[in-house]
Protein backbone atom coordinates (compact mmCIF):
# COMPACT_ATOMS: atom_id res chain seq x y z
CA UNK A 1 0.00 0.00 0.00
CA UNK A 2 1.46 3.38 -0.88
CA UNK A 3 -0.73 5.05 2.01
CA UNK A 4 2.09 3.19 4.14
CA UNK A 5 4.68 5.09 3.21
CA UNK A 6 3.32 8.10 4.42
CA UNK A 7 4.25 8.23 8.28
CA UNK A 8 2.82 11.76 8.46
CA UNK A 9 -0.39 9.95 8.11
CA UNK A 10 -0.45 8.02 11.22
CA UNK A 11 -0.73 10.99 13.90
CA UNK A 12 -4.15 11.60 16.42
CA UNK A 13 -5.27 14.71 16.22
CA UNK A 14 -7.57 16.03 19.16
CA UNK A 15 -7.71 12.03 20.01
CA UNK A 16 -8.64 11.03 16.84
CA UNK A 17 -7.06 9.31 13.55
CA UNK A 18 -6.00 12.47 11.35
CA UNK A 19 -8.11 12.78 8.48
CA UNK A 20 -5.65 14.92 6.39
CA UNK A 21 -7.95 16.70 3.54
CA UNK A 22 -5.32 19.64 3.44
CA UNK A 23 -3.38 18.46 0.00
CA UNK A 24 -3.33 21.53 -2.19
CA UNK A 25 -2.17 23.56 0.50
CA UNK A 26 0.31 21.17 1.52
CA UNK A 27 1.15 17.33 0.67
CA UNK A 28 2.78 14.43 3.52
CA UNK A 29 5.87 13.21 2.49
CA UNK A 30 6.39 9.22 1.90
CA UNK A 31 9.12 7.79 3.68
CA UNK A 32 11.55 7.74 0.24
CA UNK A 33 11.48 11.10 0.89
CA UNK A 34 12.16 11.88 4.58
CA UNK A 35 15.25 9.11 4.19
CA UNK A 36 16.55 11.33 1.19
CA UNK A 37 16.73 14.60 3.73
CA UNK A 38 18.31 12.38 6.74
CA UNK A 39 20.84 10.64 4.31
CA UNK A 40 21.79 14.10 2.67
CA UNK A 41 22.62 15.61 6.31
CA UNK A 42 23.74 12.49 7.88
CA UNK A 43 26.02 11.09 5.36
CA UNK A 44 26.93 14.20 2.48
CA UNK A 45 26.56 16.61 4.62
CA UNK A 46 28.32 19.92 2.76
CA UNK A 47 28.41 22.40 -0.09
CA UNK A 48 27.70 21.85 -3.60
CA UNK A 49 29.68 22.95 -6.53
CA UNK A 50 32.27 24.15 -4.54
CA UNK A 51 35.07 21.72 -2.74
CA UNK A 52 36.77 18.92 -3.95
CA UNK A 53 36.73 16.50 -0.61
CA UNK A 54 34.60 13.18 -1.16
CA UNK A 55 31.09 14.96 0.73
CA UNK A 56 31.38 17.86 -1.77
CA UNK A 57 31.67 15.98 -4.21
CA UNK A 58 28.82 13.46 -3.38
CA UNK A 59 26.35 15.69 -1.99
CA UNK A 60 27.04 17.65 -5.86
CA UNK A 61 26.49 14.43 -7.68
CA UNK A 62 23.01 14.09 -5.33
CA UNK A 63 21.71 17.37 -6.30
CA UNK A 64 22.34 17.17 -9.56
CA UNK A 65 20.68 13.78 -9.35
CA UNK A 66 17.83 15.26 -8.10
CA UNK A 67 17.92 17.65 -11.03
CA UNK A 68 17.46 14.50 -13.43
CA UNK A 69 14.52 13.09 -11.89
CA UNK A 70 12.61 16.49 -11.64
CA UNK A 71 13.75 16.80 -15.57
CA UNK A 72 12.45 13.12 -16.24
CA UNK A 73 8.98 13.78 -14.36
CA UNK A 74 8.11 16.70 -16.44
CA UNK A 75 9.90 15.70 -19.69
CA UNK A 76 12.53 18.40 -19.89
CA UNK A 77 14.55 17.96 -22.94
CA UNK A 78 17.62 18.63 -20.47
CA UNK A 79 18.21 18.69 -16.99
CA UNK A 80 20.08 22.25 -18.12
CA UNK A 81 16.48 23.76 -18.83
CA UNK A 82 15.57 23.32 -14.98
CA UNK A 83 16.46 25.80 -12.45
CA UNK A 84 15.97 24.88 -8.65
CA UNK A 85 13.54 27.68 -6.78
CA UNK A 86 11.95 27.63 -3.35
CA UNK A 87 8.61 27.30 -5.05
CA UNK A 88 6.03 27.90 -8.11
CA UNK A 89 6.04 31.92 -6.27
CA UNK A 90 9.78 32.33 -6.62
CA UNK A 91 9.40 30.79 -10.35
CA UNK A 92 6.86 33.17 -11.54
CA UNK A 93 9.18 36.28 -10.22
CA UNK A 94 11.81 35.07 -11.67
CA UNK A 95 10.73 35.14 -15.22
CA UNK A 96 8.40 38.13 -14.87
CA UNK A 97 11.82 40.37 -13.93
CA UNK A 98 14.13 38.52 -16.18
CA UNK A 99 12.46 37.23 -19.29
CA UNK A 100 9.04 39.47 -19.43
CA UNK A 101 10.25 42.76 -18.05
CA UNK A 102 13.14 43.68 -20.69
CA UNK A 103 10.31 43.36 -23.30
CA UNK A 104 7.52 45.65 -22.09
CA UNK A 105 6.68 49.10 -22.90
CA UNK A 106 4.07 51.25 -21.61
CA UNK A 107 0.71 50.03 -22.87
CA UNK A 108 1.67 46.42 -23.63
CA UNK A 109 -0.75 43.77 -22.36
CA UNK A 110 0.22 40.39 -19.85
CA UNK A 111 -2.78 37.80 -20.25
CA UNK A 112 -3.43 36.06 -16.98
CA UNK A 113 -6.81 33.76 -16.18
CA UNK A 114 -9.15 34.36 -13.14
CA UNK A 115 -8.47 31.06 -11.52
CA UNK A 116 -4.45 32.48 -10.47
CA UNK A 117 -3.23 32.19 -7.61
CA UNK A 118 -2.26 35.21 -6.11
CA UNK A 119 1.36 34.03 -6.82
CA UNK A 120 0.15 34.22 -10.45
CA UNK A 121 -1.01 37.45 -10.07
CA UNK A 122 0.85 40.16 -7.86
CA UNK A 123 3.88 39.35 -9.67
CA UNK A 124 2.59 40.33 -12.69
CA UNK A 125 1.23 43.96 -11.12
CA UNK A 126 4.30 44.84 -9.91
CA UNK A 127 5.36 44.18 -13.36
CA UNK A 128 2.97 46.61 -14.32
CA UNK A 129 3.37 49.18 -12.32
CA UNK A 130 7.25 49.12 -12.60
CA UNK A 131 6.61 49.00 -16.42
CA UNK A 132 3.08 50.83 -17.22
CA UNK A 133 1.91 47.71 -19.04
CA UNK A 134 -1.57 46.66 -18.52
CA UNK A 135 -3.05 43.04 -16.85
CA UNK A 136 -5.54 41.39 -18.61
CA UNK A 137 -7.87 38.34 -17.34
CA UNK A 138 -9.43 35.51 -18.69
CA UNK A 139 -12.88 35.15 -17.83
CA UNK A 140 -13.94 32.05 -15.76
CA UNK A 141 -17.84 30.73 -15.80
CA UNK A 142 -20.13 28.92 -12.98
CA UNK A 143 -18.48 25.67 -13.51
CA UNK A 144 -15.08 27.13 -12.69
CA UNK A 145 -13.73 26.48 -16.03
CA UNK A 146 -11.95 29.52 -18.42
CA UNK A 147 -14.20 31.31 -21.03
CA UNK A 148 -12.05 30.28 -24.07
CA UNK A 149 -14.56 31.37 -26.65
CA UNK A 150 -12.63 34.81 -26.69
CA UNK A 151 -9.37 33.69 -26.41
CA UNK A 152 -8.08 34.89 -30.14
CA UNK A 153 -9.65 38.50 -29.18
CA UNK A 154 -7.96 38.61 -25.83
CA UNK A 155 -4.41 37.66 -27.18
CA UNK A 156 -3.75 40.90 -29.23
CA UNK A 157 -0.88 42.57 -30.80
CA UNK A 158 -0.30 44.38 -27.43
CA UNK A 159 0.24 40.73 -25.86
CA UNK A 160 3.86 40.73 -24.58
CA UNK A 161 3.40 37.52 -22.21
CA UNK A 162 0.87 34.75 -20.99
CA UNK A 163 0.70 33.16 -17.50
CA UNK A 164 -2.02 30.47 -16.94
CA UNK A 165 -2.46 28.13 -13.61
CA UNK A 166 -2.33 24.28 -14.71
CA UNK A 167 -4.97 22.77 -11.89
CA UNK A 168 -6.53 25.65 -9.95
CA UNK A 169 -5.50 25.27 -6.14
CA UNK A 170 -8.97 26.38 -4.73
CA UNK A 171 -11.64 24.75 -7.49
CA UNK A 172 -9.43 21.86 -8.70
CA UNK A 173 -10.63 22.90 -12.21
CA UNK A 174 -7.73 20.81 -14.60
CA UNK A 175 -7.57 24.14 -17.21
CA UNK A 176 -6.73 23.09 -21.62
CA UNK A 177 -3.32 24.59 -21.10
CA UNK A 178 -1.74 22.81 -24.17
CA UNK A 179 -4.59 24.31 -26.46
CA UNK A 180 -3.90 27.64 -24.92
CA UNK A 181 -0.16 27.43 -25.48
CA UNK A 182 -0.63 27.15 -28.98
CA UNK A 183 -2.95 29.87 -29.61
CA UNK A 184 -0.60 32.06 -28.03
CA UNK A 185 2.02 30.79 -29.88
CA UNK A 186 -0.16 31.26 -33.13
CA UNK A 187 -0.13 34.84 -32.06
CA UNK A 188 4.17 34.76 -30.59
CA UNK A 189 2.93 35.05 -27.42
CA UNK A 190 5.41 32.94 -24.54
CA UNK A 191 3.75 31.21 -21.94
CA UNK A 192 4.34 30.49 -18.37
CA UNK A 193 2.34 27.33 -17.18
CA UNK A 194 1.90 27.48 -13.16
CA UNK A 195 2.51 23.72 -12.58
CA UNK A 196 2.04 23.79 -8.89
CA UNK A 197 -0.94 21.33 -8.22
CA UNK A 198 -0.66 19.54 -11.42
CA UNK A 199 2.69 17.46 -10.88
CA UNK A 200 0.73 15.77 -7.38
CA UNK A 201 -2.46 14.89 -9.63
CA UNK A 202 -1.19 14.35 -13.59
CA UNK A 203 1.17 13.56 -16.07
CA UNK A 204 2.91 16.82 -17.15
CA UNK A 205 4.91 16.74 -19.97
CA UNK A 206 6.46 20.12 -20.98
CA UNK A 207 7.39 19.22 -24.10
CA UNK A 208 3.67 18.33 -25.89
CA UNK A 209 2.57 21.37 -23.83
CA UNK A 210 4.99 23.73 -25.68
CA UNK A 211 5.47 26.04 -22.98
CA UNK A 212 7.94 28.53 -22.80
CA UNK A 213 8.02 28.09 -18.70
CA UNK A 214 6.97 25.66 -16.28
CA UNK A 215 6.55 25.83 -12.20
CA UNK A 216 6.99 23.18 -9.92
CA UNK A 217 6.02 23.72 -6.32
CA UNK A 218 7.98 20.60 -4.17
CA UNK A 219 5.73 20.96 -1.55
CA UNK A 220 2.79 19.95 -2.93
CA UNK A 221 3.96 16.80 -4.81
CA UNK A 222 4.96 15.01 -1.74
CA UNK A 223 8.57 16.62 -1.41
CA UNK A 224 10.09 18.93 0.97
CA UNK A 225 8.94 22.74 1.54
CA UNK A 226 10.95 25.63 -0.01
CA UNK A 227 11.80 23.32 -3.08
CA UNK A 228 10.35 23.39 -6.33
CA UNK A 229 11.77 23.98 -10.03
CA UNK A 230 11.41 26.44 -12.88
CA UNK A 231 11.57 25.05 -16.43
CA UNK A 232 12.27 27.20 -19.04
CA UNK A 233 13.25 26.78 -22.70
CA UNK A 234 16.81 26.87 -23.30
CA UNK A 235 17.09 29.86 -26.16
CA UNK A 236 14.65 31.56 -23.30
CA UNK A 237 16.93 31.16 -19.92
CA UNK A 238 20.17 31.30 -22.12
CA UNK A 239 18.84 34.66 -23.08
CA UNK A 240 18.06 36.03 -19.64
CA UNK A 241 19.74 38.13 -17.49
CA UNK A 242 20.62 36.59 -14.20
CA UNK A 243 17.64 36.82 -11.14
CA UNK A 244 19.74 37.26 -8.30
CA UNK A 245 23.55 38.20 -7.95
CA UNK A 246 26.04 36.61 -5.51
CA UNK A 247 28.07 32.81 -5.61
CA UNK A 248 27.64 29.85 -7.45
CA UNK A 249 25.95 32.21 -10.90
CA UNK A 250 29.42 34.01 -11.47
CA UNK A 251 32.18 32.18 -13.83
CA UNK A 252 34.49 35.27 -12.54
CA UNK A 253 34.37 38.22 -10.74
CA UNK A 254 36.74 40.95 -10.42
CA UNK A 255 35.64 44.82 -8.80
CA UNK A 256 35.33 45.74 -12.56
CA UNK A 257 32.83 43.19 -13.63
CA UNK A 258 31.43 39.94 -13.56
CA UNK A 259 31.18 36.71 -15.82
CA UNK A 260 28.21 34.89 -15.22
CA UNK A 261 28.12 30.91 -14.90
CA UNK A 262 26.22 29.10 -17.39
CA UNK A 263 22.85 28.18 -17.16
CA UNK A 264 21.31 26.97 -14.44
CA UNK A 265 24.52 27.98 -12.41
CA UNK A 266 23.59 31.37 -13.55
CA UNK A 267 19.96 31.98 -11.97
CA UNK A 268 21.23 29.97 -8.84
CA UNK A 269 22.92 32.13 -6.49
CA UNK A 270 24.24 31.45 -3.00
CA UNK A 271 24.40 27.89 -1.23
CA UNK A 272 20.90 26.39 -2.38
CA UNK A 273 18.44 24.59 -0.43
CA UNK A 274 20.58 21.59 -0.97
CA UNK A 275 18.70 18.87 1.32
CA UNK A 276 15.33 20.05 0.08
CA UNK A 277 16.35 19.91 -3.92
CA UNK A 278 17.74 16.19 -2.88
CA UNK A 279 13.89 15.59 -1.39
CA UNK A 280 12.42 17.15 -4.20
CA UNK A 281 14.05 14.46 -6.55
CA UNK A 282 12.78 11.60 -4.17
CA UNK A 283 9.23 12.94 -4.41
CA UNK A 284 9.91 12.73 -8.86
CA UNK A 285 11.17 9.57 -7.88
CA UNK A 286 8.62 8.48 -5.93
CA UNK A 287 5.63 9.49 -8.53
CA UNK A 288 7.72 8.07 -11.56
CA UNK A 289 7.70 4.61 -9.13
CA UNK A 290 4.11 4.54 -8.30
CA UNK A 291 3.50 5.64 -11.32
CA UNK A 292 1.40 9.26 -12.04
CA UNK A 293 -1.55 7.35 -14.44
CA UNK A 294 -2.46 5.28 -11.38
CA UNK A 295 -2.49 8.46 -9.22
CA UNK A 296 -4.89 10.08 -11.73
CA UNK A 297 -6.92 6.94 -11.57
CA UNK A 298 -6.91 7.22 -7.94
CA UNK A 299 -7.75 10.50 -7.96
CA UNK A 300 -11.08 9.96 -10.51
CA UNK A 301 -12.56 7.17 -8.37
CA UNK A 302 -11.68 9.70 -5.16
CA UNK A 303 -13.78 12.25 -7.27
CA UNK A 304 -16.46 10.43 -7.78
CA UNK A 305 -16.89 8.99 -4.37
CA UNK A 306 -16.67 12.31 -2.68
CA UNK A 307 -19.13 14.30 -4.86
CA UNK A 308 -21.67 11.47 -4.34
CA UNK A 309 -20.95 11.23 -0.37
CA UNK A 310 -21.32 14.96 0.25
CA UNK A 311 -24.57 15.19 -0.83
CA UNK A 312 -25.54 13.65 2.33
CA UNK A 313 -24.87 16.95 3.46
CA UNK A 314 -28.03 19.18 3.16
CA UNK A 315 -27.16 22.60 2.05
CA UNK A 316 -23.73 21.52 1.06
CA UNK A 317 -23.03 23.58 -2.30
CA UNK A 318 -19.75 22.60 -3.97
CA UNK A 319 -18.26 25.90 -5.65
CA UNK A 320 -16.26 24.82 -8.46
CA UNK A 321 -18.03 21.74 -10.89
CA UNK A 322 -15.28 21.94 -13.83
CA UNK A 323 -15.76 18.45 -16.29
CA UNK A 324 -12.10 18.11 -15.90
CA UNK A 325 -11.09 18.68 -12.40
CA UNK A 326 -8.59 17.02 -9.41
CA UNK A 327 -10.09 15.81 -6.57
CA UNK A 328 -10.51 18.94 -5.00
CA UNK A 329 -13.69 20.24 -3.11
CA UNK A 330 -14.64 23.33 -2.47
CA UNK A 331 -17.88 24.01 -0.41
CA UNK A 332 -19.88 26.42 1.59
CA UNK A 333 -23.02 25.24 3.49
CA UNK A 334 -26.15 26.80 4.47
CA UNK A 335 -26.24 28.59 7.97
CA UNK A 336 -22.59 27.36 8.80
CA UNK A 337 -19.61 29.48 8.04
CA UNK A 338 -16.87 28.00 6.46
CA UNK A 339 -14.58 29.07 9.62
CA UNK A 340 -16.79 27.22 12.28
CA UNK A 341 -17.00 23.98 9.49
CA UNK A 342 -13.21 23.96 10.00
CA UNK A 343 -12.92 24.43 13.62
CA UNK A 344 -15.70 22.03 14.80
CA UNK A 345 -14.25 19.16 11.56
CA UNK A 346 -11.09 19.68 12.93
CA UNK A 347 -12.13 18.46 16.24
CA UNK A 348 -13.03 15.12 14.73
CA UNK A 349 -9.78 14.73 13.29
CA UNK A 350 -10.26 16.11 9.86
CA UNK A 351 -8.17 18.79 8.68
CA UNK A 352 -9.20 21.08 5.58
CA UNK A 353 -8.55 24.71 4.31
CA UNK A 354 -11.32 27.68 5.08
CA UNK A 355 -11.50 30.51 3.47
CA UNK A 356 -9.87 32.28 0.07
CA UNK A 357 -7.43 29.87 -0.70
CA UNK A 358 -5.11 32.74 -1.83
CA UNK A 359 -7.55 33.21 -4.48
CA UNK A 360 -9.90 36.20 -3.57
CA UNK A 361 -10.92 36.94 -7.33
CA UNK A 362 -12.67 33.63 -7.57
CA UNK A 363 -14.54 34.26 -4.59
CA UNK A 364 -15.30 37.71 -5.36
CA UNK A 365 -16.55 36.06 -8.52
CA UNK A 366 -18.93 33.64 -6.84
CA UNK A 367 -19.96 36.74 -4.08
CA UNK A 368 -18.49 34.92 -1.52
CA UNK A 369 -15.96 35.69 1.17
CA UNK A 370 -14.58 31.79 0.86
CA UNK A 371 -15.52 28.19 1.32
CA UNK A 372 -14.17 25.28 3.00
CA UNK A 373 -12.15 23.40 0.93
CA UNK A 374 -11.30 19.40 0.85
CA UNK A 375 -8.21 18.67 -1.00
CA UNK A 376 -7.66 15.34 -1.53
CA UNK A 377 -4.99 12.82 -3.01
CA UNK A 378 -4.38 9.44 -3.86
CA UNK A 379 -3.34 8.08 -0.32
CA UNK A 380 -6.80 8.85 0.94
CA UNK A 381 -9.52 6.70 1.05
CA UNK A 382 -13.06 6.56 1.09
CA UNK A 383 -13.12 6.36 4.56
CA UNK A 384 -11.61 9.11 5.12
CA UNK A 385 -14.07 10.75 2.95
CA UNK A 386 -16.83 9.34 5.29
CA UNK A 387 -15.31 11.15 8.48
CA UNK A 388 -15.36 14.04 5.94
CA UNK A 389 -19.27 13.92 5.84
CA UNK A 390 -20.00 12.61 9.43
CA UNK A 391 -18.08 15.52 11.16
CA UNK A 392 -19.71 17.77 8.66
CA UNK A 393 -23.62 16.50 9.77
CA UNK A 394 -21.96 17.30 13.52
CA UNK A 395 -21.14 20.88 12.46
CA UNK A 396 -24.91 21.14 10.89
CA UNK A 397 -26.15 19.76 14.03
CA UNK A 398 -24.36 21.86 15.99
CA UNK A 399 -26.12 25.40 14.16
CA UNK A 400 -29.66 23.73 14.54
CA UNK B 1 -18.82 20.02 27.93
CA UNK B 2 -16.31 19.80 25.37
CA UNK B 3 -14.34 22.05 24.67
CA UNK B 4 -15.77 22.41 21.38
CA UNK B 5 -19.51 22.66 23.02
CA UNK B 6 -17.68 25.62 25.33
CA UNK B 7 -16.80 27.43 22.05
CA UNK B 8 -19.87 27.26 20.26
CA UNK B 9 -22.19 27.33 23.30
CA UNK B 10 -26.05 28.55 23.35
CA UNK B 11 -25.35 32.00 23.83
CA UNK B 12 -22.78 32.36 21.04
CA UNK B 13 -25.04 30.52 18.61
CA UNK B 14 -28.02 32.97 19.45
CA UNK B 15 -26.25 36.16 18.95
CA UNK B 16 -24.99 34.58 15.69
CA UNK B 17 -28.42 33.80 14.32
CA UNK B 18 -29.74 37.47 15.79
CA UNK B 19 -26.66 39.67 15.78
CA UNK B 20 -27.53 43.01 17.56
CA UNK B 21 -26.93 46.16 16.48
CA UNK B 22 -26.48 44.62 12.93
CA UNK B 23 -26.76 46.20 9.60
CA UNK B 24 -25.42 49.92 8.58
CA UNK B 25 -27.05 52.67 10.60
CA UNK B 26 -28.57 55.71 8.94
CA UNK B 27 -26.28 58.01 10.42
CA UNK B 28 -23.06 57.76 11.93
CA UNK B 29 -19.53 59.89 13.17
CA UNK B 30 -17.07 57.16 13.72
CA UNK B 31 -16.28 54.92 10.50
CA UNK B 32 -13.52 52.09 10.15
CA UNK B 33 -13.04 48.60 8.54
CA UNK B 34 -11.72 45.55 10.19
CA UNK B 35 -9.53 43.25 7.98
CA UNK B 36 -8.82 39.42 8.39
CA UNK B 37 -6.61 39.08 5.54
CA UNK B 38 -6.08 35.33 6.28
CA UNK B 39 -9.50 34.57 7.01
CA UNK B 40 -10.79 36.98 4.61
CA UNK B 41 -12.81 38.63 6.94
CA UNK B 42 -14.06 42.09 6.82
CA UNK B 43 -16.44 43.35 9.14
CA UNK B 44 -17.66 47.52 8.97
CA UNK B 45 -17.84 49.28 11.86
CA UNK B 46 -20.39 52.45 12.40
CA UNK B 47 -19.76 54.71 15.82
CA UNK B 48 -22.03 57.57 16.66
CA UNK B 49 -19.88 59.73 19.11
CA UNK B 50 -21.02 62.42 21.19
CA UNK B 51 -19.30 64.51 24.09
CA UNK B 52 -16.68 61.56 24.20
CA UNK B 53 -20.10 58.98 24.32
CA UNK B 54 -20.35 56.43 22.13
CA UNK B 55 -24.57 56.38 21.38
CA UNK B 56 -24.77 54.09 19.20
CA UNK B 57 -22.63 51.56 18.16
CA UNK B 58 -23.10 48.95 14.95
CA UNK B 59 -21.30 46.58 12.71
CA UNK B 60 -21.94 44.53 9.59
CA UNK B 61 -20.16 42.22 7.27
CA UNK B 62 -20.07 38.35 7.25
CA UNK B 63 -18.21 35.99 8.80
CA UNK B 64 -17.83 33.36 11.35
CA UNK B 65 -19.92 32.62 14.12
CA UNK B 66 -17.48 33.54 16.83
CA UNK B 67 -16.91 37.00 15.14
CA UNK B 68 -20.14 37.57 14.44
CA UNK B 69 -21.20 36.67 18.30
CA UNK B 70 -18.54 38.45 19.53
CA UNK B 71 -19.52 41.78 17.67
CA UNK B 72 -22.89 41.12 18.59
CA UNK B 73 -21.90 41.14 22.30
CA UNK B 74 -19.48 44.21 21.92
CA UNK B 75 -22.22 46.55 20.63
CA UNK B 76 -24.35 45.81 23.06
CA UNK B 77 -21.86 46.07 26.05
CA UNK B 78 -20.13 49.21 24.25
CA UNK B 79 -23.83 51.45 23.86
CA UNK B 80 -23.18 54.21 26.38
CA UNK B 81 -19.67 54.44 27.05
CA UNK B 82 -17.39 57.27 27.43
CA UNK B 83 -14.22 56.23 24.64
CA UNK B 84 -12.53 56.52 28.20
CA UNK B 85 -14.47 53.41 30.01
CA UNK B 86 -14.78 51.91 26.19
CA UNK B 87 -10.46 51.59 26.03
CA UNK B 88 -10.73 50.03 29.52
CA UNK B 89 -12.88 47.29 28.52
CA UNK B 90 -11.00 46.44 25.35
CA UNK B 91 -8.04 46.40 27.44
CA UNK B 92 -10.19 43.79 29.43
CA UNK B 93 -11.23 41.70 26.38
CA UNK B 94 -7.44 41.56 25.54
CA UNK B 95 -6.60 40.03 28.49
CA UNK B 96 -9.70 37.70 28.24
CA UNK B 97 -8.40 36.29 25.14
CA UNK B 98 -4.77 36.21 25.75
CA UNK B 99 -4.06 32.64 25.71
CA UNK B 100 -1.48 32.74 28.54
CA UNK B 101 -3.55 34.70 30.89
CA UNK B 102 -5.07 32.18 32.81
CA UNK B 103 -8.44 34.50 33.92
CA UNK B 104 -11.61 33.59 33.22
CA UNK B 105 -14.11 36.25 33.63
CA UNK B 106 -14.09 40.49 34.30
CA UNK B 107 -17.19 41.65 36.16
CA UNK B 108 -16.94 44.28 34.00
CA UNK B 109 -17.45 42.17 30.27
CA UNK B 110 -20.35 40.74 31.25
CA UNK B 111 -21.76 38.59 28.78
CA UNK B 112 -18.87 38.65 26.55
CA UNK B 113 -17.16 37.00 29.24
CA UNK B 114 -18.61 33.66 27.42
CA UNK B 115 -16.36 34.28 24.05
CA UNK B 116 -13.56 32.93 27.06
CA UNK B 117 -13.15 29.71 25.22
CA UNK B 118 -11.76 31.17 22.36
CA UNK B 119 -8.39 31.58 23.73
CA UNK B 120 -8.63 27.70 23.78
CA UNK B 121 -8.71 28.10 19.92
CA UNK B 122 -5.57 29.82 18.57
CA UNK B 123 -6.44 30.02 15.06
CA UNK B 124 -9.82 31.44 15.93
CA UNK B 125 -8.81 34.33 18.16
CA UNK B 126 -8.62 36.67 15.99
CA UNK B 127 -11.70 36.20 15.19
CA UNK B 128 -13.34 37.07 18.42
CA UNK B 129 -11.16 40.47 18.54
CA UNK B 130 -11.70 41.87 14.72
CA UNK B 131 -14.61 43.67 15.85
CA UNK B 132 -13.03 45.05 18.95
CA UNK B 133 -10.18 46.44 17.13
CA UNK B 134 -11.92 47.89 14.26
CA UNK B 135 -14.02 49.95 16.96
CA UNK B 136 -11.03 50.74 18.51
CA UNK B 137 -9.81 52.27 14.90
CA UNK B 138 -12.81 54.25 14.34
CA UNK B 139 -12.61 55.76 17.90
CA UNK B 140 -9.16 56.73 16.92
CA UNK B 141 -10.01 57.93 13.41
CA UNK B 142 -8.31 55.28 11.86
CA UNK B 143 -9.81 53.75 8.70
CA UNK B 144 -8.70 49.80 8.94
CA UNK B 145 -7.76 47.63 11.28
CA UNK B 146 -6.52 44.27 11.06
CA UNK B 147 -5.63 41.49 13.13
CA UNK B 148 -2.41 40.40 11.36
Amino acid sequence: MLREQFPGLNVQVHGKPLVYLDNAATAQRPQAVLDAINDYYLNHNANIHRGVHALSESATVLYEQARVSMAKLINAPTMKDLIFVRGCTEGVNLVAQTFVRNRLKAGDEILISHLEHHSNIVPWQILCEQTGAVLKVIPMNQLGELELDDLDQLINEKTRFMSVVHVSNSLGTINPVKKMVQAAHDKGVPVLVDGAQATPHIKVDVQDLDCDFYTVSGHKMYGPTGSGVLYGKTEHLNSMPPYHGGGEMISKVTFESTVYNAVPAKFEAGTPNIAGGIGLGAAAEFILAAGIDKISARDHQLRVYTEQALKQVSGLSIIGNAKEKSPVFSFVIDGVHAHDIGTIIDHCGVAVRTGHHCTMPIFQYYGLAGTCRASLAFYNTEQDVDVLVESLLKAKTMFQ
Amino acid sequence: MTDLNQLYKKAILEHNRNPRNYGKPESWTHYAEGLNAICGDLVEVYLSIQDGVLETVHYSGESCAIAMASASMMTELSTGLTTVDWQQKFGLFKRLMDKNNAINSFDELGEVNTLVTVKKFPSRIKSATLCWYAVDAAIKGVGTATTE
